[in-house]
């Protein structure tokens, strides 16, 4: 019995010591809450910038500490990012991890390179990596841009970038771009990353969202601006999509995920002024595609709900069922004016599309290898492609009629 | 420890050691001086000035007598108003027609529940319980009285299973009473009350209560055997009997719960469990009982049906946070901080940076702080009492924490797993959910969450294998019976017609058939 007991006990005590090499208590941690990837200058060695928040600063006031900064950030030069994760750990006091690691930043340069694909994909070895982090291309040098970011509303730099993140579902300016969805789309079809800018450079335009990322006119605040998406190919980055460009990326795709989002149009009945309209869905989109004709048939119907937001011809939609018809059919018609023109920027530039039609292709195929035998990327870029707008106006506003100056003396 | 057991079991049951066995089982003599001097004998007297004699002469057999009781267990006045007054005043019988001892008993004697005696043990055991024994010369038997006046405390309200909707009655240290409670509840000509006997020394009746037509016939003399095979020389209270009569005394999951509830008690006997009750014991033992019986309160079944369950669903979260939070708490900082949203993960790290010891000692710390708290809560006498609990609790965290020996936040997972503690109704539960919590956190010391899903597995298996009087611990849930369903979540009342089938019990149905059956 007591020599059962002595094999028992080790091998209970094998089994409940073996965790404990795992444990190890929250202050000796460092959280990194962002990095920031560049090519380095030598060979294929790349530039790794760890943002590492401080416990210390604006989380609770038994641990405030007012003169240190939010956030400690490391720039090193490694092969890849788990070694400059090791490497890093010759200057920082407590041990790096990526365990609340939600932002993933890529200089423009290194998304452009040939390593770019190496580099990403070797990443997710490590297993503390998230992968609903969120991949954000910068214009400039990643490390740049954590350093010229500095937000007055969000202090810690975690909350900045999940408040951004959150953005886009209300806006529809950058798409949802996070790792997981990366991983899925590294082949000829095109995935679209956020892509953002600390460099100011601002244009005016006349629509609201045909912005990239720095051309806003921003006057003061935060210089970083995310609008517009990364369009990657491959594991590389081909292109650029603007602002309007990526919301038209989203609206076409089967399953919703914008909110809602914000647009002008000029006003059909009086040219001169503009009309502002909040758009949602709520039903998805229909997507036929004719995979047997040569070349291929879509046909895309996308249901939108409208709502007038602000109307600065003063004009009186409400009563006017002429004018309602108007103004719908000229918002159908420049919104598929604008996709038809996507369109065949992407059939022409890219050869493939990021709208996640190729699910619907893929329905007409019996077996996944007659469908990678079709070759869709090429076949999209042949297809004829019709995009079909269904608008319904919802509302007129909270106040139903525009205010009528004139009568107001009578 | 099945030595210990043995060892507490055994005894010498063989030999007669109780007290009242060395009481000689004289038969009295014609002669009440000599009946008087062995009883002052048996009694110590002089040294023990506990027996009073009162000598009188009965006018109708125009004899001598002498009247005995013990003081503090008789009623005086009792005594005086239908003993001593009606002897006294009995008339002179005619020669020849003088009345006997049986004849004094049932004519003269005002008092009821009177009986004849001839031996001396017999005269021992009533006298020691307030009878009172009424010697007459030149007969050979006597007549004991019931005059039992054992000081009580009137009918007060529960102080710990208190309710705010129901009946507000509690047991007292009086058995009397508190059958009469029971009795008053359950009107039913089939509640059965038997008497046991245990201790050897100083024995004390225990009354197993059940409802005969409903109780399962073996699970009544499982109770029975159990309390005969009790051998210690005294029990003073159900508390010691408890332990004596369950299955598992080292177990943490108790096998018979305690009520000061009247009604709750005739709630068991009605699903026929077996009630217990002894003099001087201010509650009723139930046996057996299941995990519903620990989690379930009277008041469950007073509320209205939403109300009623809303109050068990937050029970049972109570029952989870104090069981687990902790233990989650100390898995999640030091093995998952990604499971915590990234502003608490920075809020407790940065708290974390001053406290000088790793996280297991500083919830041990607290949670041994809290611990004493209570402790010292329940033992300080009542004026200092407001003083301390949870505020005091409280307070000392809050210095804690300044003093950077925790962390705040630490400070609330404890406060809301002592608050989520005094949640559990039953004091077996409350104990065994707070020793648990102990072993959860070293459990996730060890390994976090996989610690804790492992203590968590064997600690329900060994709920689920373990039997009270025969009934599984989860029944009627696991191992399943038909029953009402009164588990997690309780039915309308017009839905609980079947009894928990794991009781085994000899009517399923609890409505009476129409026009009351009888038996």
């Amino acid at each position: 019995m007591t020599r059962i007991g002595w094999k028992l006990g080790i091998l209970l005590a094998v089994l409940f010591l073996a965790g404990c090499g795992e444990r190890l208590e929250l202050e000796q941690q460092a959280f990194v809450v962002a990095i920031g990837l560049d090519k380095g200058e030598k060979g294929n060695l790349i530039k790794v910038t760890f943002q590492i928040s401080n416990p210390q600063v604006n989380t609770s006031q038994a641990a405030e500490s007012q003169t240190e900064p939010p956030a400690d950030i490391v720039t090193i030069t490694a092969p890849d990012l788990l070694a400059a994760k090791e490497l890093a750990q010759s200057s920082l006091s407590r041990k790096i991890t990526f365990s609340h690691l939600e932002t993933i930043i890529i200089g423009e340069e290194l998304a452009k390179d040939e390593l770019f694909n190496n580099v990403i994909g070797s990443a997710i070895i490590d297993p503390e990596m998230r992968r609903e982090a969120m991949m954000i291309i910068s214009k400039e040098p990643a490390q740049d841009f954590i350093h010229a970011n500095k937000p007055t509303m969000e202090t810690r730099p975690h909350k900045y970038y999940a408040f951004m993140e959150g953005n886009w579902e209300h806006t529809g300016y950058v798409p949802l771009s996070n790792l997981n969805t990366f991983y899925q789309r590294t082949d000829d079809e095109l995935f679209l990353a956020a892509y953002a800018s600390a460099q100011s450079e601002p244009e005016e335009h006349e629509d609201d969202d045909t912005y990239l990322a720095g051309e806003v006119p921003q006057a003061s605040g935060d210089p970083v601006q995310m609008i517009g998406s990364a369009i990657l190919q491959r594991g590389r980055m081909v292109g650029t999509l603007n602002g309007e460009e990526t919301r038209f990326s989203l609206l076409l795709r089967r399953k919703n995920l914008i909110e809602s989002m914000t647009a002008s149009f000029p006003d059909p009945t009086k040219e001169e002024y503009r009309l502002s309209v909040v758009f949602s869905r709520t039903e998805n989109s229909k997507i036929r595609i004719d995979t047997d004709r040569s070349p291929a048939k879509i046909d895309v119907t996308v249901p939108l709900k409208m709502r007038i937001n602000s109307n600065l011809s003063l004009q009186d939609f409400t009563q006017n069922k002429d004018q309602q018809k108007k103004l719908v059919k000229s918002v159908e018609e420049r919104l598929e004016k604008k996709s038809d023109e996507l369109i065949e920027k992407l059939q022409e530039e890219y050869k493939g599309e990021p709208f996640v039609w190729y699910a619907a292709a893929r329905k007409n195929f019996w077996t996944m290898k007659q469908f990678e035998d079709y070759g869709w990327d090429r076949q999209f870029a042949e297809a004829d492609v019709d995009i079909n707008f269904v608008i319904e106006i919802e509302s007129f506003g909270e106040q139903i009629r525009p205010p009528t100056l004139e009568k107001d003396e009578g | 420890m099945s030595d210990f057991l043995k060892r507490l079991f055994s005894g010498n049951s063989a030999e007669d050691k109780s007290s009242l066995g060395k009481v000689p089982d004289d038969p009295f003599s014609e002669r009440l001086d000599d009946n008087v001097k062995q009883l002052e004998e048996l009694f110590l007297y002089p040294t023990n000035d506990t027996l009073k004699v009162r000598a009188l002469n009965i006018p109708s057999i125009n004899r001598s007598a002498k009247v005995l009781f013990i003081a503090g267990a008789a009623d005086t006045d009792m005594i005086n108003d239908h003993i001593i007054r009606p002897l006294l005043a009995s008339q002179p019988a005619e020669e020849g027609n003088e009345p006997s001892v049986d004849g004094i008993k049932d004519n003269i004697l005002t008092v009821s529940g009177s009986e004849t005696i001839a031996d001396f043990r017999e005269a021992v055991r009533r006298l020691i319980n307030g009878n009172t024994v009424i010697l007459i010369d030149g007969e050979k038997t006597a007549i004991a009285a019931d005059t039992a006046g054992f000081e009580t405390r009137s009918v007060a309200e529960p102080t710990r299973e208190i309710v705010i909707k129901g009946p507000n009655h509690a047991f007292v240290e009086a058995v009397d009473v508190n059958k009469s409670l029971i009795r008053r509840q359950l009107k039913d000509h089939r509640l059965v009350s038997e008497t046991v006997s245990v201790g050897n020394e100083s024995p004390q009746n225990v009354s197993v209560l059940y409802l005969d037509n409903i109780a399962d016939k073996a699970l009544v003399r499982n109770v029975k055997d159990r309390l005969e095979k009790v051998d210690k020389d005294a029990i003073l209270t159900l508390a010691a009997l408890e332990e004596l009569i369950e299955e598992r005394p080292y177990s943490l999951f108790p096998s018979t719960m305690t009520t000061e509830r009247p009604d709750r008690a005739s709630s068991f006997l009605l699903e026929g469990h077996v009630v217990l009750l002894m003099d001087n014991s201010p509650d009723a033992l139930i046996a057996p009982i299941t995990f519903w019986s620990l989690f379930h309160t009277a008041e469950d079944q007073f509320l209205r049906w939403a109300y009623g369950n809303f109050a068990r669903i937050m029970r049972l979260i109570a029952l989870f946070i104090a069981l687990l939070v902790p233990a989650a708490y100390l898995a999640v900082i030091t093995f998952h901080p990604e499971m915590i949203p990234t502003d608490l993960l920075l809020a407790i790290a940065g708290t974390r940076e001053r406290v000088p010891f790793p996280s297991l000692l500083e919830l041990l710390l607290l949670e041994i702080t809290f611990e004493i708290l209570r402790e010292a809560g329940v033992r300080v006498p009542t004026p200092l009492g407001t003083t301390i609990g949870i505020v005091g609790a409280l307070i000392l965290g809050q210095a804690a924490v300044q003093a950077n020996l925790v962390s705040p936040l630490l400070v609330v997972v404890i406060a809301i797993t002592g608050l989520s503690n005094f949640a559990l109704p039953e004091v077996g539960l409350s104990v065994m959910v707070r020793i648990l919590r102990f072993g959860f956190l070293i459990a996730a010391h060890l390994l976090g969450f996989v610690g804790i899903a492992l203590a968590f597995a064997a600690l329900l298996a060994y709920a689920a294998s373990i039997k009270s009087f025969g009934v599984p611990f989860f029944s009627p849930l696991s191992p399943h019976f038909p029953s009402s369903r009164d588990l997690f979540m309780r039915p309308v009342l017009r839905k609980q017609q079947l009894r928990p089938q794991s009781m085994s019990p000899q009517e399923d149905q609890r409505a009476e058939p129409e026009g009351g059956g009888g038996s």
